[in-house]
């Protein structure tokens, strides 16, 4: 038909070029730092606040706090029960969450643009007059507390926390499980959700992001209008050292009896969002096992099938986050595959990667972020990262020239200096009868075996 | 009414590939979407898995793109890909900066039409061993992993095409053999089994001479041959099947399955707008009681399986608290069906206004739009429903909702798996 040459990669097209949108921001007089975009390919918007504070400045005792008032904001108001409150929002098609993380609580909005004005109503009294009825309280509770059960047997999400405690010293937030501990969630009651949110749900530090098919004047008129009265800062303050649970390498084997595959993570303290190395790191990060074609999983899954997948990351937060390889494999592959693991991280640490796969993952990770533009979920989720990391606000605009310009040298040198394959600690969940002597054979360290 | 007035044309080549093009140039994105008319209700006896497996071996190279080459091309341009499968059906997508589009073009035609010269023993065997560790991460090493295969034992009869799951059995998986491949790929992926849309930054124009010129010679296919095995059923299962399992997991949990009308039928409808008054949101019936009032469920989900042969699938499931006697849940959620019969109308409203706003969402990204349009042109030679899809849904009058539970949702209709932890028996 048609003469095509098939045995030629086909030539690009014109590039079109795209600018992240224009972002306008405004002090309101109650200190509130609002930003709104404006996209109307679809009548949708969507709102991200976020409020500083969070479970990294809690300490032990009330750990999962910050994650339990969040979900317990949608019980009710003064106004209406937690049930009316939700037929409110959901009769006009609005989706609402509230989530406490390590850096704070983030409340999320999204409805058809038609609709915002009465979802802001709603949205501002769940915000400001929540009256967490005893009954919420306990149902939060509740779930909570069996929410850990379940992370405690499923295998991936155990292997997950017993690393994070392997990676960091006691008393460090990042070293326990975001949602807190059945000791701390069991002694948290009505008083203590509603002295979190008196003390830190408070518009001083933070941000409120709207994005979508609005005018940027009339969504501040709503902002005023709704939360024009609510003041202060937030009481709470990230105050702590990371330091780590130990730099000599070691192994843990979690013991699940009759368990067909190991659940595995290798991996140590990393680095903070604020690392001059972000850019090259996280580049480094790609080749190693931030991508499809990355080295890790060409080599565990296409080479040698020991997997349906591995990974690395690096998770920036404020303070150093964990650097860490996650798989699963199979009992009889998982002594290999964590033998690759440990292979890869070496090669990268001691080699850093090449040029081609440099090259490779600069133009990976610049094509990708065009492709995120395209919903206002994923603009307000990007301005919201500028809010939370306090980063400046043409960020996003010099982010592609900025991936561009990472060079070889620059990716070698931060993996060296972030990738530490003699200090990390190697987890394995999985059957310790069956991968124990094999996981020995590797002399990765002492192996010690852990009950469930 | 509708809110979507979602541009599109269609065309079809001579050798029967469908075509649907969706331009919208607002952002420089475009995203190419094949839709295969074969999954794993097309399996023969004996290699239930396989159709997921050949699109695990569809990754691994055709005649002009040696292995791994599909990826780093992608992945190099900024783009995302993956593909999936499903009981009727199985696609293939890739998302790339809009003047990528021709490579995404030719990497899917170089398979379609050139995928078995490439095809070998050792990529066959490292992909089966892919396949199988992803059995274990996903359903064998989880917590209720084996749920789906419980239900659809009950619900479907052995004859019956969705009696077993996609992902097989690793017996199947084992005994499948490069002649395997061969011929599922000469019977199903042909282009008169396939859509093809392209959906964002696209001149239409342009964009159908080049799928002309990549697709155009590629050879069609004979018809394609009856889904195996007896897609005929009754309606109804014709009572209460139960399956008590005792094991490893951290909460109990009811799930529920019944037979409905099938995704083909008009009545499937009245099935997708319950199972969001039960289920969808947090004024949900089953949230509202069982979660919030009576706090016998820490959570509760609903869905409806889209299928085509015989019959859908409701589906409704809660999890207990620790400790709880899952027959209490049970009749909690049975308590909840049957008073579906007193459903009144501002819950309809309130649950198509939720699909909406979910669906418009999803429309914001072109991947998502070109897998729609997809889909409705393999299963209805329609892509514009997607543009009724809410009309559609809310032209459902409450009657129908209210009879739909007692002539689906009954006991004479009902699949019943039940969890219970071993440390609370």
């Amino acid at each position: 038909m048609s003469g095509v040459d098939r045995g030629a990669v086909p030539s690009s097209g014109t590039l079109r070029s795209f600018d992240f949108p224009t972002v306008e921001r405004r002090k309101l007089p109650s200190g509130l730092d609002l930003r709104v975009a404006l996209m109307n390919r679809l009548p949708m918007v969507s709102l991200n606040l976020f409020m500083r504070g969070g479970e990294a400045a809690l300490g032990e005792h009330r750990a999962g706090l910050a994650v339990l008032t969040a979900d317990a904001l949608e019980g009710g108001t003064g106004k209406r029960s937690g049930s009316e409150l939700a037929e409110e929002l959901e009769r006009i098609g609005a989706r609402v969450s509230a989530d406490g993380g390590w850096e704070g609580t983030s409340v999320a909005l999204s409805c058809l643009a038609d609709r915002l004005p009465r979802a802001m109503e709603l949205l501002s009294e769940m915000l400001l007059e929540p009256s967490f009825p005893e009954e919420e309280v306990t149902r939060a509770r509740e779930q909570q507390l069996a929410s850990i059960r379940q992370r405690a047997m499923d295998p991936a999400s155990l292997a997950s926390d017993v690393a994070l405690a392997s990676y960091y010293a006691e008393g460090v937030p990042y070293g326990r499980p975001v949602d807190g501990t059945v000791v701390s969630i069991g002694e948290m009651s009505r008083a203590s959700m509603v002295g979190y949110v008196e003390a830190n749900y408070r518009p001083g530090e933070g941000g409120l992001v709207v994005v979508g098919d609005v005018e940027p004047a009339e969504v501040e008129q709503l902002v005023t209008s709704h939360l024009g009265r609510w003041l202060g800062a937030p009481a709470s303050r990230v105050d702590f050292d990371v330091k780590p649970a130990t730099r000599e390498r070691r192994v843990r084997i979690v013991h699940r009896p009759g368990a067909v595959q190991s659940e595995i993570r290798v991996g140590h303290v990393g680095t903070a969002r604020s690392t001059p190395d972000y850019y090259p790191l996280s580049i480094a990060n790609m080749v190693l096992g931030g991508m499809f074609t990355s080295r890790l999983n060409l080599n565990l899954r296409e080479e040698n099938g020991f997997t349906y997948g591995v990974r690395s990351r690096f998770t920036f937060r404020s303070r150093p986050g964990p650097f860490q390889v996650s798989t699963a494999a199979g009992n009889e592959v998982t002594a290999p595959a964590v033998r690759e693991i440990m292979h890869e991280l070496v090669r990268m640490a001691d080699e850093g990667p090449t040029g081609e796969e440099v090259a490779a993952a600069r133009d990976y990770a610049a094509g990708v972020f065009g492709l995120q533009l395209e919903t206002a979920g994923q603009i307000a989720a990007r301005v919201s990262q500028l809010v939370v990391f306090g980063l400046p606000d043409d960020h996003f605009d010099r982010y592609r020239d900025a991936v561009r310009s990472v060079t070889t040298a620059e990716a070698a040198a931060a993996a060296a200096r972030h990738i530490r394959p003699e200090e990390v600690q190697i987890v394995v969940v999985g059957d310790a009868d069956v991968i124990g002597d094999p996981i020995r054979k590797l002399e990765m360290g002492t192996v010690e075996i852990l009950g469930v | 009414m509708s809110r979507l007035s979602l541009d599109f044309q269609r065309h079809r080549l001579d050798n029967g590939l469908k075509v649907v093009l969706a331009p919208d140039r607002t952002v420089p994105v475009v995203a190419t979407n094949l839709w295969y008319g074969v999954g794993s209700r097309n399996e023969p006896a004996g290699r239930t898995g396989f159709a997921h497996l050949f699109e695990h071996m569809m990754f691994q190279g055709s005649a002009h793109v040696p292995k791994n080459r599909h990826f780093e091309l992608i992945e190099r341009v900024g783009g995302t890909l993956n593909a999936t499968t499903w009981f009727d059906r199985t696609n293939y997508f890739e998302t790339v900066p809009s003047h990528e589009l021709e490579l995404t073009l030719w990497l899917e035609s170089d398979r379609m039409g050139w995928m078995l010269p490439a095809m070998d023993q050792a990529k066959l065997d490292n992909q089966r061993d892919v396949v199988k560790n992803e059995k274990l991460q996903r359903y064998d090493n989880q917590p209720y992993g084996d749920w789906s295969e419980r239900l659809q034992r009950l619900v479907y009869p052995e004859d019956h095409p969705y009696h077993h799951t996609v992902i097989g059995s690793m017996a199947d998986i084992d005994a499948a053999t490069l002649d395997d491949v061969a011929s599922f790929f000469r019977t199903f992926y042909r282009p008169n089994n396939a859509v093809l849309t392209i959906a964002g930054d696209v001149d239409p124009v342009a964009a159908l001479e080049q799928v002309k010129r990549y697709f155009g010679d590629i050879e069609p296919g004979a018809p394609i041959p009856p889904v195996p095995g007896n897609p005929e059923l009754p309606p109804l299962i014709g009572e209460t099947r139960r399956d008590h399992v005792v094991s490893d997991v951290p909460l109990p949990r009811v799930i529920m399955g019944f037979r409905t009308p099938s995704y083909a039928s008009d009545e499937f409808a009245v099935a997708e707008v319950a199972r969001s008054l039960l289920g969808m949101g947090r004024a949900s019936r089953l949230y509202r009681r069982l979660v919030r009032e009576r706090r016998v469920a820490k959570s509760v989900v609903t869905y409806v399986y889209p299928l085509l042969s015989g019959a859908g699938l409701f589906l409704v499931w809660g999890t207990g608290y620790p400790g709880s006697d899952p027959a209490v849940l049970e009749e909690a959620i049975s308590e909840e069906l049957a008073a579906l019969g007193r459903a009144e109308q501002h819950e309809i409203d309130r649950a198509i206004a939720l699909i909406e706003t979910d669906l418009v969402r999803s429309l914001e990204r072109v991947a998502e739009r070109a897998d729609l349009l997809s889909m409705f042109d393999l299963y209805f030679d329609d892509p514009g429903r997607l543009n009724h899809e809410v009309d559609r849904l809310r032209s459902v009058a409450l009657d129908r909702v209210r009879s739909f539970a007692t002539d689906r949702l009954g006991e004479d209709n009902r699949a019943v798996v039940i969890y219970q932890p071993e440390k609370d028996r």
